[in-house]
């Protein structure tokens, strides 16, 4: 494989006294899908988190392009091209529209090219029709695709999936699936957690499973 | 019996008729306490929040005080208020002592609790997944902050409402902190006490009425709010 995008190492986290996580190391490699499967309280969203910077760990270390620095000075300017998706993603309160639309306005885009990319990115979902309908009367797997339109038009290099498929109609699935192989041939990195592997034969590069806090091959 | 009558006849006419003198303390009332939660209000979702999401020792303990303070008589912050303001005071320099500034400074008081106790409630009810949402998203933390009130902003509401009825119906610190000067700081509560402890019932009967309607509405409103909140949970 090529140059990783991104590394973690020595991940260590624990919650009042136990150790969830311990020395776990993380290599994100563009175009690559990585599935991490473990018992329920294993410690995967715990490390997507991480990942993302919505939690913070004890002990971390983060190399790219060569150098290696701790996970608390450089997680603020990393965190922009990583996105974190809950297992029941939370739709904000208003239209499917402005949902997929929020994060733009935290980017560089004026008011005309937003505009273009959330058309672009509502056609590329196969939301375009409920656009305009109020995005927590959805069903749950169009939920789940206005939050994966929500976090690809932001075009981050990473993307962690919590459990993206879990109570999902085959259906659903079906359409998720095509998303996120979609997403990995753009050049995503992508981690997801999945109790049910063979959603994800054919996705996944490599699988990972957690035993007592550390991830084994 | 027929005293009541007649006295409330009296009011109703004084109210329908557009007084000058009773509408000119309706509107003390309302602009004194419109500025003391228009104040408070961002300052007091700010502490709850940080409430919420703050990582700092003794949040259980301060969440305790706020609201113990929920209870706080309201002619002990006039009290209080009073020997700050008073001539001799620290502050008595300001010369505030009976003016409206006062009477918005001691209804901030009495309504900054409120609002912290019943917006911490209502923030906590959120759901985690907002804030992380939002950060992870791109939003720096005072937008993810306000995401979080607009996705609660019915409880919020709900408290900004409630921490309003409270202040706009409190005697002891307009009283004491206001002075009840006519045109100046009397307001609906302390024209009622005067009027009724001069044997001019009329007057205080209309006030009275206007508190009541008053009270009547935001009560509506809280449970037509309170069914939102529901619908939204
Ligand atoms: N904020 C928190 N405070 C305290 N304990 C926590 C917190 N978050 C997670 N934990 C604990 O850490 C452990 C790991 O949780 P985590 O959610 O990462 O597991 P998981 O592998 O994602 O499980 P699941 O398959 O159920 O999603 C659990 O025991 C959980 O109770
Ligand atoms: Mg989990």
């Amino acid at each position: 494989m090529n140059e990783p995008l991104l590394v973690f190492r020595g991940i260590e986290k624990s919650f009042a006294g136990s150790q969830i996580l311990r020395n776990v190391d993380l290599l994100l490699y563009p175009g690559n899908c990585i599935l991490l499967s473990g018992k329920n309280g294993a410690g995967k969203s715990t490390l997507l988190k991480i990942i993302a910077g919505l939690e913070t760990p004890e002990q971390a270390e983060i190399e790219y392009s060569g150098e290696s620095h701790s996970w608390k000075t450089v997680i603020r300017s990393i965190r922009k091209n990583i996105i974190y998706l809950h297992q029941q993603p939370f739709l904000f309160s208003g239209t499917v529209l402005s949902n997929v639309a929020y994060g733009l306005r935290f980017t560089s885009l004026n008011r005309k090219q937003r505009r273009e990319s959330v058309i672009e990115a509502l056609e590329w979902a196969g939301l375009t029709d409920v656009a305009t309908q109020d995005a927590k009367t959805l069903s749950r797997g169009v939920q789940q695709r206005v939050a994966f339109t929500r976090a690809w038009i932001l075009k981050p290099k990473v993307l962690l999936l919590d459990e993206p498929m879990a109570n999902m109609d085959h259906e659903s699935r079906e359409q998720t699936s095509l998303l996120l192989r979609r997403m990995k041939s753009s050049g995503m990195s992508i981690v997801v957690t999945s109790h049910m592997q063979q959603y994800y034969d054919g996705l996944a590069d490599q699988h990972f499973h957690f035993k007592r806090g550390r991830l084994v091959p | 019996m027929s005293g009541l009558l007649i006295n409330t006849q009296q009011a109703l006419q004084l109210l329908l008729s557009g007084d000058p003198k009773l509408w000119s303390i309706v509107i003390i009332s309302f602009s004194v306490s419109l500025k003391a939660i228009v104040l408070t209000t961002p300052l007091a979702l700010l502490v709850a929040f940080a409430l919420n999401h703050g990582n700092f020792p003794g949040i259980r303990f301060i969440v305790a005080v706020f609201n113990s303070l929920l209870s706080v008589p309201t002619v002990v912050i006039g009290l209080f208020l009073y020997v700050l303001l008073s001539r001799q005071g620290p502050f008595g320099d300001l010369r505030l002592l009976f003016t409206q500034t006062a009477m918005v400074i001691g209804q901030m008081f009495l309504c900054f609790p409120i609002l912290v106790a019943l917006g911490y409630a209502a923030i906590q009810a959120a759901d985690q997944r907002v804030w992380e949402t939002a950060r992870t998203l791109g939003a720096p933390s005072w937008f993810s902050m306000l995401t979080v009130f607009y996705e609660v902003r019915f409880g919020l509401l709900a408290a900004v409402l409630t921490g309003f009825g409270r202040i706009i119906s409190e005697v002891g610190i307009s009283m004491m902190v206001g002075g009840n000067i006519m045109g100046y700081t009397r307001n609906i509560t302390t024209a009622i006490a005067l009027e009724t402890s001069k044997g001019e019932f009329a007057q205080g009967i209309a006030l009275g009425l206007v508190l009541l309607t008053l009270a009547f509405l935001l009560t509506v409103f809280l449970s037509y709010i309170q069914g939102k909140k529901e619908f939204a949970a």
